[in-house]
């Protein structure tokens, strides 16, 4: 069948038309300006998944939040979950970018990210 | 007597496209590069966009804001340019003359060659001039951005958001996932003003209503907000009758707009563009003074930060230049932009190098192709399967194709 998927990827929001069967997967694609919008249609197409961003308080830094990412993304139904999971972990000071802050968020195999320095205050 | 210093090219400015213009103009070989920023740190609005998309042209991956932010930022500091925060320019002549204030006092600096990259602000409450009460609860969005993901404070627990800019769709999703009640944005224009990407992750993923040609016509409230009265408006933005509705509420965002942060610039008689509310400027981002440069969202609203950063660091190097050599390629073709664009940008090229033209068009186009032209023959023609008013096109002409203009004039525009 055929498909219009507003690729998130980028800012460009390409309108890719896809066409594709639940069997044989991504047939083919159109209107898309990058090659990163055929992986995100095909995980949106059977397995949609969102990098979820948010916050958590750190104790002790120059900063009272350090921001976060789930990585990889985690399936785009378990946001809210996931929000719960993560409100009311607290971290100390210092905190680097890529340090991994929560382990196997939900057993989604994702981790929570730092994307920010926290320095000690 | 106050002290007077001498920099190679002073930046106004510590966001996205001050950070890439300083790094540019130092790693192009200028002595001293300053780069002035009022705020206690640089990034500009980077550090409080915790959610993903930037750097996919740069990088060619989806970062959050603080991770773009630190990349640059370890940039500036690596090459040596000199960051003086909690710095406000409050003079700047046209002979470079600048006076900055901070809790050194009031200092001045003789530059080189000036970057403006002071970007924008958001419009307020009074900017669109909405009636009804003054009560607390009626915010910015990037206000409460700030406020959320940095200061970690909450504004609210029901929450209605006019316009459905960028900052407006994120903090939608934001404060749904925060434990907000989200009932719906409201937009006064018949299409969306954020990404169609932005449509899809931040509304329809929380089945968040979106209505459109729809204002808050009322704010009401006495001490915070109890609710908004929102109207359908007719394609002439008129209130049509019958179609008022109260919604309860305790928090009204506004996501109207941006607005170039110019004032600085004001009294140095720079030729502006009706357009962009920024200057008009050439292929080496100078604008209409000697030595003066600008780029970021003071001169054009960005939409995506990897094209203001490509954008000023074309400017540093040219700041550099200019700073070290008073020379720089003569722009000596004019580029108009005709049928289907708001504007193109820059004005006037050298046609010495490949020029990364940037635009937007006035409505939403589908297969339609951008063209430039001279003397009646195409220079170049790209085929765009989707543009909006909401996604800046950004499209490179190779030097090669300057060959062929014609009186030293292009014309770009959408056809066929």
């Amino acid at each position: 069948m055929k498909s219009t998927i507003v690729c998130i990827v980028c800012p460009v929001s390409c309108p890719v038309e896809v066409e594709w069967t639940k069997e044989d997967g991504v047939l083919g694609l159109k209107n898309h300006l990058c090659r990163l919008a055929g992986p995100y249609v095909e995980s949106e197409l059977f397995d949609p998944r969102r990098l979820l961003t948010t916050s958590i308080p750190v104790d002790g830094g120059d900063w009272p939040l350090v921001s976060v990412k789930t990585e990889p993304p985690i399936p785009k139904d378990k946001m809210l979950e996931a929000m719960d999971e993560i409100t009311g972990v607290r971290v100390n000071a210092p905190v680097k970018i890529g340090d991994i802050l929560i382990e196997n968020l939900l057993g989604t195999g994702s981790d929570v990210v730092a994307t920010r320095n926290v320095d000690a205050a | 007597m106050a002290s007077r210093e001498l920099v190679d090219v002073a930046v106004i400015g510590g966001g996205p496209a001050g950070l890439a213009a300083a790094a540019e103009a130092k790693g192009e070989g200028a002595g001293r590069v300053v780069m002035f920023e009022r705020d206690e740190r640089v990034g500009g609005i980077l550090p409080q966009q915790i959610h993903d998309g930037f750097g996919t042209k740069v990088f060619k991956e989806a970062l959050t804001g603080p991770e773009y932010s630190a990349i640059y930022e370890a940039r500036v500091n690596e090459r040596g340019v000199e960051t003086w925060l909690k710095t406000t320019v409050t003079d700047l002549s046209r002979d470079r003359v600048l006076t900055v204030r901070s809790n050194r006092g009031i200092q001045t600096i003789e530059a080189g060659a000036v970057v403006l990259a002071m970007g924008c602000r958001e419009r307020t409450r009074g900017a669109i001039g909405t009636s009804g009460t003054r009560p607390a609860g009626v915010y910015t969005a990037g206000a409460v951005q700030y406020y959320m993901n940095v200061s970690n404070l909450a504004v609210g627990r029901k929450v209605v958001i006019l316009g459905s800019g960028d900052i407006g769709l994120i903090m939608a999703r934001r404060m749904i996932l925060e434990g907000a009640e989200v009932v719906c944005v409201a937009e006064i224009l018949p299409q969306p003003s954020g990404i169609a990407g932005n449509i899809v992750r931040c509304l329809e993923d929380f089945d968040i209503p979106l209505y459109l040609s729809t204002t808050v016509v009322e704010i009401h409230g006495k001490e915070r907000v109890t609710g908004v009265t929102l109207a359908e408006v007719g394609p002439k933005m008129g209130e049509k009758k019958g179609t008022r509705r109260f919604i309860e509420c305790d928090t009204l965002l506004l996501s109207v707009g941006l607005i170039p942060e110019t004032e600085l610039a004001n009294g140095l008689g720079l030729s502006m563009s009706p357009m962009t509310n920024g200057a008009i400027v050439d292929d080496s981002f100078r604008t209409s003074v000697p030595g003066i440069f600008s780029c970021g969202n003071v001169l054009q609203v960005h939409d995506v930060v990897d094209y203001a950063t490509l954008e000023a660091e074309k400017t540093g190097i040219a700041a550099a230049t200019w700073a070290m050599t008073g020379k720089l390629p003569e722009p000596i073709i004019d580029i108009n932009s005709g049928a289907g664009l708001r504007y193109a940008l820059p004005a006037k090229i050298s046609g010495n190098d490949a020029v990364d033209f940037t635009m937007r068009p006035w409505k939403e186009e589908h297969d339609k192709s951008v063209i430039f032209s001279s003397g009646g023959e195409v220079l170049r023609r790209l085929k765009m399967p989707h543009m909006e008013p909401a996604g800046m096109i950004r499209v490179r002409v190779g030097k090669g194709r300057f060959n062929h203009v014609v009186d030293n004039e292009i014309t770009v525009e959408l056809g066929e």
